[in-house]
């Protein structure tokens, strides 16, 4: 009981650690792809600590409580994803659990979003309902092929059941649902090719707009726990996850390399293109994957 | 730099962070911003010193003026400045926010840009080097450092001063004062 507590406590922060290193990460390999010197590897940390001395505006009740909602969410994910041997709320809910929770996050940003009264915040979150309706649909092919091929709901389990070297990306179905999950990864987490939510240039930050000060920094906070959920479920569902966090950490870094050099290239996707897109060759090969789960069973 | 010192970090983290961390608006006045692209990308890197372009008003704290200032643009760069949350800081970049430059006779240029809005720090030049700007930036470490840097205090103790230039030139403004409190010092 106590032990739990502990891990409800600890893996949250463990999580905010790794996700801030890894926008940290990022921002150096970006910099040296572009050729340049590029910040200190700490330079997040110093952002959000700027930003919660700076002094903030609020546009009301629900402006405040969207954000705690946002962040809320995302910490509540952490809780059900098992991080090397340490899995907060392994007896309940799983996959289905995580796949409703994972929703509250944008939810969240379109509640305080709603109250800040910009026309770029609509602009924004009506952008981030129609990239959710892409990638959701590839994502749970996704989630119902592993449940398959597993005949389970229990992250736990799935991890369990992939212990040595019987990872599920060397098997035929879930090769292709690896895959697919890939390539939605960007989507889900917001980030280049698929950054259309907050496009800097179009739409000058779509739903982080009226943030200043501390609303942006949770929001960058809420980024870095996303960056974590994402990439960790990835580790969970197809790498086998790991006994101890130092193996799991390694192959969420593997991950994330991979994916950020295909982030540091690719230009932005328009919106139409990113759902034709996502419904074409992820949704394709998640599709795949499920029916190929379901014959080889 | 001393970015890395820990102890000044545990000290005075406020401090520490608004030098490191500066998220520039940069507001397209004029043709200084030309120089701007160049010192944000690959050529002369602004991010190793902490400079971002910020999206918004409300996520930036620096505000660089670039070039001249017309009438026309003089209401946007109030309301930009008045968007921005402390503390923020100013930069007037090049020749012609400082005296008009090589527009000192025009009739439709601001002539001093800090009547209207508080200015932390001039670079002056036409046009300034990029290298300039981080010459800059560093005088604005100092500056932040020794607690110099206070042009928004300055706006919030003079705002009657302020809104009364503003207004001198834009006729009445169409939003309420930022700081009501300052307004009425004389009548009430």
């Amino acid at each position: 009981m106590v032990i739990k507590i502990v891990e409800m406590i600890v893996s949250p922060i463990l999580a905010f650690v790794i996700g801030v290193f890894f926008l940290g990460l990022s921002r150096k390999i970006m910099a040296r792809i572009h050729r340049r010197y590029g910040p200190p590897i700490t330079q997040p940390i110093i952002d959000m600590i700027k930003l919660f001395y700076q002094k903030s505006v609020s546009h009301g009740i629900l402006f405040d409580l969207g954000v705690v909602l946002s962040l809320t969410g995302s910490v509540v994910v952490i809780l059900f994803i098992p991080f090397g041997g340490m899995c907060p709320l392994s007896g309940s809910g799983g996959l289905l659990a995580i796949l409703y929770l994972m929703l509250l996050a944008p939810l969240g940003m379109a509640l305080s979003g709603g109250e800040g009264a910009n026309p770029n915040i609509s602009i924004g979150i009506s952008r981030k309902f129609i990239l959710s309706l892409g990638y959701e649909v590839p994502f749970l092919f996704v989630i119902l092929a592993i449940m398959t091929h597993y005949k389970t709901i229990s992250i736990v389990e799935i991890v369990r059941a992939q212990q040595g070297l019987h990872w599920s990306i060397f098997s035929l179905p879930l090769l292709l649902s690896a895959i697919a999950y890939f390539i939605i990864l960007p989507a889900i987490l917001g980030i280049r090719p698929f950054d259309i939510v907050s496009a800097p240039q179009e739409i000058a930050s779509g739903p982080m707009v009226e943030y200043g000060g501390k609303y942006l920094a949770f929001a960058s906070i809420d980024h870095a726990l996303h960056l974590f959920i994402g990439i960790a479920l990835f580790v969970d569902l197809f790498l086998g996850g790991a006994r101890e966090p130092i193996t799991f950490f390694i192959k969420m870094l593997v991950v994330f390399i991979i994916g950020l050099f295909i982030n540091a290239v690719f230009p932005r996707f328009r919106i139409e293109q990113a759902i034709k897109f996502l419904w074409k060759w992820p949704t394709f090969f998640a599709f795949l994957g499920l029916i190929v789960a379901l014959v080889v069973r | 730099m001393d970015r890395g010192k820990i102890s000044k970090w545990l000290k005075y983290p406020e401090k520490m962070g608004h030098k490191y961390s500066l998220w520039a608006i940069y507001f397209a006045t004029g043709c200084g911003i030309m120089e701007i692209p160049p010192v944000l990308t690959s050529r002369w890197d602004a991010e190793r010193f902490g400079v971002l372009p910020a999206a918004t008003p409300r996520q930036a704290n620096l505000f660089l003026i670039t070039g001249y200032v017309s009438v026309k643009t003089l209401r946007p760069i109030v309301r930009t400045y008045e968007l921005m949350r402390e503390p923020k800081y100013t930069v007037g970049f090049g020749s012609c926010p400082i005296n008009g430059g090589m527009y000192w006779d025009s009739y439709n240029t601001i002539k001093r840009v800090d009547k209207y809005i508080p200015i932390d720090g001039w670079i002056a030049g036409c046009m300034p080097r990029p290298e300039s700007i981080f010459i800059a930036v560093t005088k604005l470490w100092m500056m932040i450092d020794k607690g110099a840097a206070t042009g928004y205090i300055r706006y919030r103790e003079n705002y009657r001063y302020y809104r009364e230039n503003q207004e001198r030139i834009l006729g009445k403004l169409d939003w309420p004062p930022l700081y009501p409190e300052k307004m009425g010092e004389d009548n009430g």
